[in-house]
């Protein structure tokens, strides 16, 4: 082991990050900025012409240099695949640069390297790839104990040698001189191992047909969304398109001119808040149900359960009475004295389901602990926010996640609600309101499917993007919540 | 400082309206400075003692002293005691630093001194090198010494352990006893140490106190309570292999063991129940014969089965003074060593 | 260099020791003060511990989540049975012609498109909803627990599946229900494309547009609705199933048992409890569908142009809040109320199969 190599590698690998990250950066400004450029058609008699969309040729100017639109959609479309190769890349690393031993380095590790060099080559980042080679003949010397001159030498012989050894035939083995008995152990194990290949066979087939029928729609929403109206209208729509195809400007009709920047935002407004007034409501409430000891504790709970199975709809009746004129007038008031977003936020900020889900989990903090907080004079309060929630932390992570999900699928309430709201309303749209109301049909009955869909990419990627990041955090999560429920 | 239990009593009323006496009458006086072993079998409220002790449990009736203050009604944080729990109770999300400096978050001390403390502190339990880790990663003895530390950073007037070492190993266990032990001499504080394990309590404990379904059964020191105990529980209590028990009748002045006459023994003529010691046997040459049922070689000493009045007798004797033929053997015990115990109350007789 | 990065380093490391003494302080202020109300309060004889039981710092804790509860949940039941008493019940006008106690009822009871289908169409709500559930829930719980097994019996690429089939969790309902529709249109749409390669003729084969039978346009609803509810069940699934004991099918190794056999003796009993809990979870789910329908078909549930309707109860009890019938609640508070019985019912029944047939 060569402390000094390894320590070499690791602060080589940490300014290789540096770099990756700048290129992260140049990938997102330059997209930005290019999808800020993108020329919109003109609006005429206050709505734009969406007619004209797929015929426009705007001619670009960027960076001193002249671009046409499929110039310009191949660059956006490279920095956003780069973007997504790099980012989780960098993310990847940098935990593993944090927590990697040396003693988990092996020829592995630096297979690893090469091959992040050549990604890093193809897009467009020489420094990191360079780097990332240099840090692999480290690693090499590190492992094997070979110099770069030596490495080099030897990678030849070592594939020639692995060639060999799969081209010679099998050695037959000698099945003479054994007995009947020892004939039939192997033929049964020749033939447990074919059943076995099969049946894998067959599980992956199994597995990879479902995946597939999961991911289609996936794909096809991404591929719609970037197709321009005759490309999403044709009766033989194409399965590939190629990068200069893409036209990125949907997005940018579907976030200015169709005003889901606007929506996104009521969205996330709506999220946020409910789910910290979730957060908090849920995690004093639950508190109190797991640690508290009072009077019909266990009545108001089970009270609390059986309201659980009482359909959502019942609610909606009354709630909708509630918030409107004759109740706290917070929807069906005259133009400007509404409040949109108080009867959106206020009906959601508790749940049952989440009191009974952190009970579960506060439930489990031993009581000891509880009782050495009070030896040590700690107030209920302060245990709480100290000990219990630290503790139940990841369940109050999923919740988060779950009440955030919630929010960005909500499509009935926000309806009612904004339904009362005429033209007003619809500036507080949520998400999913906006994709089912909104007119994606042209004054010549149109319909501008592929504008639709890349609305719905739009409400779909930031979703994924939070899941790709706690993947782990989420999936977990959901298993256990079922489990627990 | 010293503690006083005065007629200390518990009763716990479960939700069908049972109650259960957990402790009962409770008089118990702890000199300052002493470390006093809690002992009895599971469920015989050594526990539920500690913790009305420590405030965490209200008692029904009676009082608790600390030197002269009555603190029956004060809350846990303001008696000035430290508390070890049978798992150790050690906040899992913060590191071992911050575990121990979580009691003093919540007193008048300023972040110097605090710090210095707490490493002091650390330093004292020898976990000085793992300030900055987590519960999880440490070992079972390094866990229990967190604990103690955490427990004694706040200078408590009192400290008290609930079953510490239950949950360590067997090697940990000794090794821990002793460095209680020297924490404890080297601070000086009153410590109150619970435990079901009788050789724990015996080899850490200056006095201990034997308790069977809330009531206590004795109070003196190890030795004493070994040579002397004053009931019959106690003597079964204490002691591995367990003492010996029989029935027994003294008639005119003699104790009477398989129709023959056994030893002299000044006590008045009833039926007895007698208990001796099986390591306090010794084979002689003129003992009193008894027919051998079993032999048990185990090393330095054997173990001798026979009957005395229809009940199995065991004698742990020198394995040099026996051999594995013998059909009889000639066993002698001193009188000071045969324990008398009333058949109606359970006193011993003649001791004390 | 290594001068300056160190002392930067201190530098920093300082400002947050500054940082951190300041809230030290602060907090041993608030302690302090705290004590000393404390001990004001002890030398009055006022223990305020014993002035503040239990159940008073529970209200406190639980205030918050019962307030809102209260306003949006508990008066909101309460209320409904109210409501469904109401003839003509007029929301803005809060005015009501008359009470009733089963009309509304009645009234929902006997509309053409709640149970009895009207003449001119297929279906109605109820029979909708009862197709949905009968036929999704089975085909999603058997398809989830099949699903979970083989890659409960895959090593390599484990990880990479569970994530695939975890993706229809986190999407918008709409959202993907639209991608559906325009995979299913009838020109062009990516389905019909797919049979055409099997030389079925797909000219004019309508799924979700005008032309379109009913059951082709159930068969797109169940899809998505599977399709959509198949990744929590995966999810569960696979984590009670690798909660089962290594040992039970060490000890099926050794006994010769085949696969099936250890599939259906061993697994399937033992989360059993799991099984029965996503029975009932997903058949409540599926009788309050109401999102997907609205994502392919629109708020009238219907593709243009046909004669029939896709409706479900929970959409219809909607029309009545906002949709064709807008105003008339008491009829929604009805409806909503039967939804409420059908369900209680289904839970109470599955309740006690699941006692008897669950094995522990």
């Amino acid at each position: 082991m060569n402390k000094q190599l390894f320590e070499k590698s690791n602060k080589l690998e940490r300014w290789t990050l540096f770099v990756d990250f700048i290129a992260i950066v140049i990938y997102i400004s330059l997209f930005l900025i290019l999808f800020k450029l993108l020329e919109l058609p003109e609006v005429v008699n206050g709505s734009m012409d969406l007619d004209i969309l797929q015929y426009m040729e705007p001619i670009y100017q960027f960076l001193g240099s002249t671009l046409d639109k499929w110039q310009m959609n191949t660059i956006i479309s490279l920095s956003v695949v780069f973007t997504i190769v790099a980012v989780p890349m960098f993310f990847i690393n940098l935990k593993k640069v944090k927590i990697r031993t040396i003693y988990e380095v092996d020829s592995y590790v630096a297979g690893s390297k090469f091959f992040q060099g050549i990604i890093n080559l193809l897009s467009f980042n020489p420094i990191s790839a360079g780097l990332r080679i240099y840090n692999m003949f480290i690693l090499v010397k590190f492992v094997k104990g070979y110099d770069a001159k030596e490495f080099l030498k030897s990678i030849v012989p070592a594939v020639k040698a692995y060639f060999k050894r799969l081209f010679t035939k099998k050695v037959k083995e000698n099945t003479e001189g054994l007995d009947e008995y020892s004939l039939s152990i192997k033929t049964s194990i020749r033939r447990q191992n074919a059943a076995n290949a099969l049946r894998l066979l067959f599980t992956y087939i199994f597995l990879v047909f479902m995946a597939l029928i999961i991911i289609i729609p996936f794909y096809w929403m991404i591929i719609t969304s970037l197709k321009d109206f005759s490309g999403a209208t044709t009766a033989t729509p194409k399965f590939f398109i190629s990068i200069s195809r893409m036209n990125w400007v949907n997005y940018k009709v579907v976030l200015t001119e169709l005003n889901f920047g606007l929506y996104i935002r009521n969205t996330v407004i709506v999220a946020l808040f409910s789910t910290a007034g979730t957060i908090l409501t849920t995690v004093l409430a639950a508190y109190a149900f797991a640690r508290i000891e009072f009077k019909g504790r266990e009545i108001l709970f089970s009270i609390l359960i059986m309201t659980m199975m009482i359909p959502g709809e019942l609610y909606i009746i009354t709630n909708f009475i509630t918030v409107s004129k004759n109740g706290f007038g917070w929807v069906g008031m005259p133009t400007g004295e509404n409040n949109y977003f108080l009867a959106m936020i206020l009906p959601f900020v508790t749940s049952i389901s989440y009191i009974f889900f952190l009970r579960q989990s506060f439930k489990q903090v031993p009581e000891s602990l509880y009782k050495a907080a009070r030896v040590d004079g700690c107030s209920d309060l302060k245990f709480l926010m100290r000990v219990m929630v630290p503790i139940a932390s990841p369940t109050i992570f999923t919740i988060t996640i779950l009440n955030v999900f919630g929010s960005w699928n909500a499509y009935i309430w926000p309806r009612i609600i904004t339904g009362v709201g005429g033209q007003e309303g619809q500036a507080y749209w949520l998400i999913s309101n906006a994709l089912r109301d909104t007119a994606f049909v042209l004054d010549n009955g149109r319909v501008m499917y592929n504008l639709q869909i890349a609305a719905s990419t739009l409400v779909t990627v930031p979703l994924l993007v939070v899941f790709f990041m706690f993947r782990k955090y989420i999936m977990n999560g959901i298993g256990r919540s079922g489990t627990k429920g | 400082m010293e503690l006083r239990l005065e007629n200390l009593t518990k009763i716990f009323t479960n939700r069908t309206g049972i109650e259960t006496t957990a402790v009962k009458n409770l008089d118990i006086t702890i000199e300052s400075g002493t470390l006093v072993g809690l002992l009895g079998p599971s469920g015989c409220g050594k526990s539920t003692t500690l913790f009305m002790i420590a405030g965490l449990e209200k008692p029904t009736s009676g009082k608790i002293f600390f030197g002269d203050d009555d603190v029956t009604k004060l809350a846990p944080e303001k008696r000035g005691i430290g508390l070890v729990f049978q798992n150790y109770a050690l906040y899992p999300h913060m590191t071992v630093f911050n575990n121990i400096l979580f009691p003093l978050e919540n007193l008048d001390v300023p972040k110097d001194e605090a710090i210095k403390r707490v490493k002091e502190m650390a330093n004292l339990v020898g976990i000085g090198e793992l300030l900055d880790r987590k519960p999880s990663q440490l070992s079972g003895g390094q866990q229990q010494r967190v604990a103690i530390a955490r427990a004694l950073v706040k200078k408590p007037r009192v400290l008290l352990l609930d079953e510490p070492l239950s949950n360590l190993d067997a090697r940990l266990r000794l090794q821990m006893r002793e460095e209680i032990k020297r924490i404890q001499r080297e601070t000086g504080i009153t410590t109150i140490f619970v435990t079901h394990d009788q050789e724990e309590a015996m080899s850490i404990s200056d006095k201990m106190v034997v308790l069977d379904f809330g009531v206590k059964q004795q109070y003196a020191s190890p030795q004493s309570m070994y040579t002397d105990p004053g009931n019959l529980f106690v003597g079964k209590f204490l002691g591995n292999p367990p003492i010996n028990t029989f029935e027994a009748e003294v008639k005119k002045g003699y104790l009477m063991i398989n129709d023959k006459k056994f030893m002299k023994i000044k006590v008045p003529d009833a039926l007895y129940d007698i208990g001796m010691r099986p390591e306090n046997f010794r084979a002689v040459a003129e003992g009193f014969d008894v027919d051998v049922k079993d032999i048990y070689h185990i090393g330095r000493d054997t173990m001798v089965h026979f009957d005395f009045n229809g009940q199995n007798v065991r004698a742990l004797v020198d394995s040099d003074d026996i051999s594995s033929e013998d059909k009889v053997v000639h066993l002698s015990i001193k009188e000071s060593r045969i324990y008398l115990f009333d058949k109606e109350t359970g006193k011993v007789v003649n001791h004390g | 260099m290594a001068n300056l990065k160190n002392s930067v380093i201190a530098f920093f490391g300082k400002i947050l020791n500054a940082i951190k003494t300041f809230f030290w302080n602060v907090r041993r202020l608030f302690t302090n003060i705290k004590n000393r109300f404390g001990d004001f309060l002890d030398k009055h004889n006022i223990n305020f511990v014993t002035r503040f039981p239990n159940w008073a710092k529970a209200l406190l804790y639980l205030s918050p989540a019962l307030i809102v509860l209260m306003v949006f949940t508990f008066y909101p039941i309460i209320n409904s049975f109210a409501l469904v008493v109401y003839q003509n019940y007029n929301m803005t006008t809060e005015t009501v012609t008359g009470y009733t106690i089963f009309g509304n009822f009645i009234t929902v009871l006997t509309d053409e498109s709640f149970i009895v289908p009207a003449s001119h169409t297929a279906s109605s709500a109820v029979i909708n909803t009862l197709i949905i559930v009968f036929i999704s829930v089975p085909i999603s719980v058997l398809l989830a627990l099949f699903i979970a097994a083989a890659l409960n019996t895959i090593k390599p690429l484990k990880s990479f599946f569970q994530t695939i089939y975890f993706l229809p969790y986190v999407t918008n309902t709409i959202a993907i229900g639209l991608v559906f529709a325009y995979m299913f249109r009838t020109d062009g749409g990516l389905v019909n494309q797919f049979l055409g390669l099997f030389g079925v003729n797909v000219e004019g084969l309508s799924w979700v547009e005008s032309g379109a039978v009913y059951w082709r346009s159930m068969f797109v609803l169940i899809f998505y609705s599977i399709w959509s509810t198949l990744a929590f069940k995966i999810m569960v699934f696979l984590t009670s199933i690798q909660g089962i004991d290594k040992q039970y099918y060490q000890a099926a190794a050794i006994d010769a048992t085949p696969r099936g056999r250890i599939f259906s003796k061993i697994t399937v009993p033992l989360i059993s409890p799991m099984i029965f809990y996503i029975l009932v979870t997903s058949v409540i789910g599926a009788f309050k569908i109401y999102n997907s329908i609205v994502a392919l078909f629109g708020v009238s549930g219907a593709p243009a142009g046909v004669d029939y309707n896709l409706q479900s109860i929970v959409m219809y009890i909607y029309q009545f809040i906002d949709g064709s019938n807008a105003g008339n609640l008491s009829v929604a508070a009805a409806g909503s109320l039967i939804l409420f019985a059908i369900i209680l019912v289904l839970t109470l029944v599955q309740m006690q199969a699941s006692k008897r047939r669950v094995h522990y």
